[in-house]
């Protein structure tokens, strides 16, 4: 009987601290739903300008910078110019970038890429649901991915230039081995 | 913890924390002195409860303070409190428009003041989602379990092993007590006082010339029952932090859109939106002059995807799944979700126009084209010409350096650029831009751009765009708009039934415990003298009603009030 009951009351007391601790862990750690440094990005299924399909796991193993932008942003046509640049100087060693726009129309996206030169490729975004998967908060957001998948730095606004850019590319092209 | 000696004198040996003897009822404290006949203390009939030990050790100290009525008094006095502190300023969780912290820290300087940032920096902006709240609720629960626990097995055992026979002291202490002579044959008279009690529904007992008469033993097992149903309701609530439980979003669909909702297979149109205000007469005298909604409506079709679903490069096929008028109270309902209507935005939003293609000199129309705001088509054939879109600014605007950009993502005030080629026009074709938004802004853009390519040589300044007939009957014909964005909650929660079923757990356990009363007699005769006492956890005006009603009907006339031993004492 004695043992019985104490069996009971460390089960009820697990059960207690159990349920007790998924409520509160809940509160502390979801309140946040942006992705920081460490974590893994979203995976995601988009149109490319020529509408053909880009799935996540063609970047995945290699070093990716996503860039979030859209035309109705200044500092995001500001910094195509750099990260242009730096596409053309990084992409044969194996680097990709990709820009994702934030959900504008196709025709929108092609004029304004045409206009300021990008020729990286550019996903387009559709109803916002890869920029809700990403918790984007604010434009432009770049993310810098190492190969072994996870996110190694977010920079969240902008605009960004070359050195800005150029030394987390170096640490991302480093990392890859 | 002094050690005491826990043996009673009828030879039980009874465990640490007990009251009141479990055999024969004997007191097992003393009394302060002058209250040797006070009524006696007959909470859980004077048992110990379970975690009184003599040497706990920390699990029993944990068990222990969650076992404690006073503490779980205290936690419910600080959730209440707490909950409170969460009414004071409108809820995070209530605005649909905003996201981030910065977001909420701006609203709550802006509208409350010093006192709403002090109120978001405590994070009482989200007191309901606190881990210190959830903490409480959680330690509630816990207190539930274990004090019902700790106080419900040890009382079930008492109650279902009484001895018949008591202490004196146990019965002369009750709160209903009665002493006196009895006449004649002891066991004739205990046998026809039994028959009395058995009419007025108790089950009897006898030993000799020793009763126990009860009635209603299960009021007593209603708290736990409400417990139980409180449990229940708790795990429910804390249920609805698992997602595939519990789905709370707004979506905001202006007329004639579809949009998805996020994170399942359907989608939403808005076919139309409808509000009626109440007229100036049905208003009353404070509300006169001001535009008092009556109804608003959001005619809704669901839709499920069952192709191209995931597939970037096409539009998914959509299958019709449900329609209904959604008002306030009145939601659509798909299996387990639920689309309320929630509230609405006047915004007027373009959806498409029927431009015609005029020549600015003769006046002449060369034909009708239909733009639309989303995904507009690249060409358009109007008669001899073709035009093709150039660029697309769904909210033009200028940029620092005066460059054309679009503002926003929302067509509010759309540009469409097209490159015109055909008969008679200039080689390369000739550039044109076109406002369809009928303000002052808008046309002046156009017109100043217009003229800007024809001194650059871009363009002939042949072509005009307009809308005809744009007004017939009262009715736009040719300009489609949206003038409401409706905004639909959309909800599932699988908690809902546990929390009715917890509800419903709880509600009889309440009725079990206030509508019937445990009532108990008992009565010993020692040498010609009756002693009876009887107790009852509440009503005890009708229990010295039934006692004084046997006893009438056995030959002992007293008044019920004489029976009350608190009464007397006092």
């Amino acid at each position: 009987m004695g043992k019985h009951r104490k069996l009971v009351q460390y089960l009820i007391l697990a059960f207690v601290l159990l349920v007790g601790g998924y409520a509160i862990g809940n509160s502390l750690f979801t309140s946040s739903d942006a992705l920081a440094k460490g974590d893994k990005p979203p995976a995601f299924k988009l149109a490319d300008l020529d509408n053909v399909a880009h799935d996540w796991s063609e970047y995945e193993g290699k070093p990716v910078i996503l860039n979030f932008w859209g035309t109705f942003c200044p500092p995001c046509r500001a910094e195509m110019p750099a990260l242009q640049k730096q596409y053309e100087k990084w992409h044969d060693q194996g680097l990709e970038l990709v820009g994702i726009n934030l959900s504008e129309d196709q025709i929108t996206v092609e004029r304004f890429a045409a206009e300021v030169g990008a020729k990286f490729p550019i996903l387009l975004d559709r109803d916002k649901k890869t920029e809700r998967a990403f918790g984007l908060k604010q434009y432009p957001t770049t993310y810098f991915i190492s190969a072994d998948g996870t996110i190694q730095d977010v920079l969240v606004g902008g605009p960004l230039d070359e050195d800005d850019l150029e030394p987390r590319i170096e640490r991302l092209m480093n990392g890859r081995k | 913890m002094l050690i005491q000696n826990t043996k009673c004198e009828c030879g039980h040996q009874n465990p640490v924390g007990t009251v009141l003897c479990e055999s024969c009822g004997k007191p097992l404290f003393e009394e302060a002195a002058g209250a040797e006949d006070a009524p006696l203390e007959m909470r859980y009939d004077g048992v110990a409860r379970r975690s009184q030990k003599q040497n706990p050790h920390l699990i029993d100290r944990v068990w222990n303070f969650f076992s404690s009525v006073k503490i779980a008094i205290y936690l419910i006095i600080l959730t209440l409190l707490g909950a409170a502190l969460g009414t004071i300023f409108q809820q995070e969780s209530t605005f649909i428009n905003m996201t981030t912290d910065e977001e909420f820290a701006a609203y709550y300087k802006e509208t409350y003041g010093t006192a709403g940032v002090i109120y978001h920096a405590l994070g009482l902006s989200h007191t309901y989602e606190s881990w210190w709240f959830r903490g409480l609720l959680v330690m509630i629960g816990a207190s539930l379990v274990i004090c019902s626990l700790d106080r419900v097995l040890p009382l079930y055992r008492a109650l279902n092993k009484q001895q018949i026979r008591k202490h004196l002291q146990f019965i002369t202490r009750q709160q209903v007590t009665y002493s006196g002579e009895v006449a004649g044959d002891e066991t004739a008279w205990v046998e026809s006082f039994k028959k009395q009690l058995k009419r007025r529904g108790y089950r009897v007992h006898q030993d000799g010339t020793a009763l126990l008469a009860e009635k209603n033993r299960f009021s007593r097992w209603g708290p736990y029952i409400n417990h139980i149903g409180l449990i229940l309701f708790l795990l429910a609530v804390l249920g609805r932090s698992v997602p595939a439980w519990h789905m709370d979003q707004y979506l905001a669909l202006y007329e004639g859109e579809t949009r998805q909702i996020p994170d399942t297979n359907y989608y939403l149109k808005n076919d139309d939106f409808t509000l009626e205000l109440y007229d100036e007469s049905e208003l009353a005298s404070n509300q006169k002059g001001k535009a008092v909604p009556k109804l608003f409506e959001t005619k809704a079709t669901m839709y499920e995807c069952i192709e191209a679903c995931n597939d970037p490069t096409r539009d998914p096929v959509l299958k019709q799944v449900e329609q209904h008028p959604i008002q306030v109270n009145s939601p659509l309902s798909h299996g387990d979700l639920k689309i309320y209507q929630n509230s609405y935005q006047a915004r007027v939003r373009f959806i498409s126009v029927n431009v015609t293609l005029t020549d600015t000199v003769t006046g002449k129309a060369y034909g009708t084209f239909a733009l639309r705001a989303d995904n507009p088509e690249r060409v358009y054939e109007v008669g001899p010409y073709t035009l093709r879109l150039n660029d697309y600014f769904p909210d033009f605007g200028l940029d620092s350096e005066s460059r054309p950009m679009t503002k926003t993502r929302d067509p509010n005030n759309p540009a469409f650029a097209f490159t015109i080629t055909g008969p008679d026009l200039l080689k390369d074709g000739e550039t044109y831009l076109y406002f369809p938004m009928p303000n002052e802004e808008s046309k002046a853009y156009q017109a100043i751009l217009n003229d800007y390519y024809v001194k650059n040589g871009q363009s002939s300044g042949k072509f005009a765009f307009k809308v005809e007939n744009a007004m017939s009957g009262g009715k736009m014909v040719n300009v489609t708009f949206s003038e409401y964005t409706t905004f639909l909650n959309i909800r599932k929660d699988k908690a809902m039934p546990y929390i009715w079923v917890g509800a419903a757990i709880s509600m009889i356990g309440l009725i079990m415990g206030f509508y019937w009363q445990h009532r108990r007699v008992w009565l010993r005769i020692d040498g010609g003298t009756l002693s009876l006492g009887a107790h009852t956890n509440k009503n005890s005006y009708g229990l010295r009603a039934d006692v004084a009603w046997a006893l009438a009907r056995t030959g002992i006339e007293v008044p019920p009030k004489s029976l009350d031993n608190r009464r007397n004492l006092r």
